[in-house]
């Protein structure tokens, strides 16, 4: 396999960072055209990165970690929607059983007897009862529902 | 990064709301804020995405709860998550142009300066990411690519076209004196 670049480049740099040169690095350096292209290119860089951090004024860490706090309890509630958004389709499944169970033994007339037993105001309170059920699902959903279809 | 006690007290579980946590940030901040502001400036091209980068970096780092203590590689972590928002940047949308901002005040080889704009104008956003942690942050290969997500090999080769490309627009040092 052909060797890219010189074994040494990588201590060329080491001893521009650290300024520990030893004399048979430097005299290799300027030799060698691979290191001294290198050397040349990184002294150039340091130079940019000099001028860039000079210029350059850090903002407060106070308003990163504002911003990172922010960010976490936005991942949290996030999550718990999430959680709720699973227990409201749940319930709103259960519901829909319920129904089609309740309605399939009306239309077999397995409830005839039942109904029957059942005083006009039981009745009418069962209903109530269902309706608002009825309407609470639908209260819980509408927000999951709005919330899809905004995305 | 020169107090580690205070950098272990910040990289433990909820740090960032405790005072020690917060201390501990303030001084790895400090320590790293310039560094990886420089390296986004020049991947990147662009003074206003390099401010956007870096507090995305730290809150991404602060979010990622990462157990790591050892400071070579809290450094390299934060500029794996600077690497992946400069990349994410790239794929979204076309601002990989590249632009030095106006100086102020004297330049002491204003010809370097000149050349190193025009190499970096030049080269892929890619080339300019591992040129500068190979020669300003002095990244050895295997750091390189943990900062980067490559494979060390591909570093090498990576590494090796970019300063072939950067050597061929830079001049020569004995050209110009």
């Amino acid at each position: 396999m052909k060797q890219l670049g010189c074994e040494h480049e990588v201590d060329v740099i080491q001893a521009l960072h650290s300024g520990q040169w030893t004399d048979h690095l430097r005299l290799h350096a300027a030799a060698c055209q691979d290191c001294s292209q290198a050397l040349h290119l990184a002294e150039a860089l340091q130079a940019g990165a000099q001028r860039a951090e000079a210029r350059f004024t850090p903002p407060d860490p106070h308003w990163i970690l504002q911003r990172a706090r922010r960010r976490a309890r936005e991942i949290a509630v996030a999550r718990m929607g999430r959680v709720l958004a699973a227990l409201r389709a749940l319930a709103a499944a259960y519901v829909i059983v319920a129904a089609a169970w309740l309605l399939r033994g009306y239309a077999a007339g397995q409830y005839q007897e039942v109904a029957s037993a059942i005083q006009p105001a039981t009745a009418m309170f069962a209903l109530l009862g269902a309706a608002v059920a009825g309407v609470f699902v639908v209260a819980g959903l509408w927000p999951i529902l709005g919330q899809r279809a905004r995305r | 990064m020169e107090d580690a006690g205070m950098m272990a007290a910040w990289v433990t579980p909820g740090r960032e709301q405790t005072a020690a946590g917060e201390e501990g940030f303030r001084h790895l901040y400090e320590a790293t804020s310039r560094p990886l502001w420089g390296y986004l400036q020049h991947a990147s091209g662009r003074p206003d995405v390099a401010d956007d980068l870096l507090q995305e970096t730290y809150c991404r780092f602060l979010l990622s709860r990462t157990p790591e203590t050892d400071e070579a590689r809290v450094r390299s972590y934060l500029f794996r998550i600077a690497t992946n928002l400069l990349h994410d940047r790239y794929r979204s949308r076309d601002d990989s142009a590249y632009e030095e901002p106006a100086e102020c005040g004297a330049e002491p080889d204003e010809e370097t300066r000149l050349d190193v704009q025009a190499a970096m104008r030049q080269l892929k956003p890619r080339e300019r990411e591992l040129l500068w942690l190979a020669y300003v942050e002095g990244m050895s290969h295997a750091e390189i690519a943990a900062a980067t997500g490559l494979n060390t090999m591909s570093i090498r080769i990576l590494l090796y076209r970019a300063r072939q490309k950067a050597g061929g627009i830079l001049r020569p040092q004995g050209a110009k004196r």
